[in-house]
């Protein structure tokens, strides 16, 4: 009986670390060298210092060298659904596939400074 | 320099430094009050989120901040977390949050090739 809480635990943590490796893999699948390919959409808005679109409103585009790519992805699919509203970012991100975005997202992650 | 010359740039200097104090937020009172509500999260200087999901905020920009935090209070964008946290937010309260993760180090967030841009 005084072992049955701790292997329970045990359990419960072999089953998180044999989850972990999926959700690393689920990032994993975006490649950077990829998406640096399809960022000329990106950068010529986030690609310059201070930025601000003007249309159909002012709106500070952020940072997102260095993001974190689960965040960006998310940000992408919510573009791209509608649930997050920007005309520009909702017409690029429907045209990004899945794997678009990974990679894109993987690349903004990474790129150098 | 005459001095009809001089108490006109004392006079701009002045416009300039209020409009500067009253631009933004105040980063102190936003620092006590991202340490309650948003640094669970974000961390407390926004340089290590507690999930991939979550966004580093440190250095991104003041008015970026402002808007995101503003339209998640008002609803127009959509986050079951951020809804709920901007709501109990002032906007004097989100100016100074904004002020605080803003001033933090660029060490986290960047524009690509920045350097090779500028």
């Amino acid at each position: 009986m005084f072992h049955r809480f701790p292997t329970a635990l045990v359990v419960a943590g072999l089953g998180l670390a044999a989850l972990a490796p999926a959700a690393f893999a689920q990032t994993a699948t975006g490649n950077a060298a990829a998406g640096k390919e399809k960022n000329s959409m990106c950068i010529g808005c986030h690609g310059i210092v201070g930025y601000r679109t003007a249309y159909p409103e002012v709106y500070p585009v952020p940072m997102i060298g260095g993001q974190q790519a689960a965040y960006i992805i998310s940000a992408l699919k919510e573009y791209k659904s509608g649930a997050r509203w920007h005309p520009s970012m909702r017409a690029i991100a429907d045209s990004l596939s899945e794997q678009d975005i990974a990679d894109l997202a993987a690349y903004f992650s990474q790129v150098k400074r | 320099m005459s001095a009809a010359l001089r108490s006109l740039m004392a006079l701009a200097l002045g416009l300039a430094l209020s409009q500067a104090a009253l631009a933004g937020g105040n980063a102190e009172a936003g620092k006590a009050k991202a340490a309650q509500v948003c640094a669970a999260c974000h961390s407390a200087d926004g340089t290590k989120p507690t999930s991939p999901e979550y966004p580093v905020l440190a250095g991104q920009y003041d008015e970026y901040l402002v808007r995101a935090l503003s339209d998640y209070k008002s609803g127009k964008r959509k986050n079951p977390i951020m809804n709920g946290f901007a709501a109990t937010l002032s906007p004097q309260e989100i100016e100074d949050v904004a002020a605080w993760f803003s001033s933090q180090p660029k060490t986290s967030l960047y524009t690509p090739h920045e350097a090779e841009i500028r």
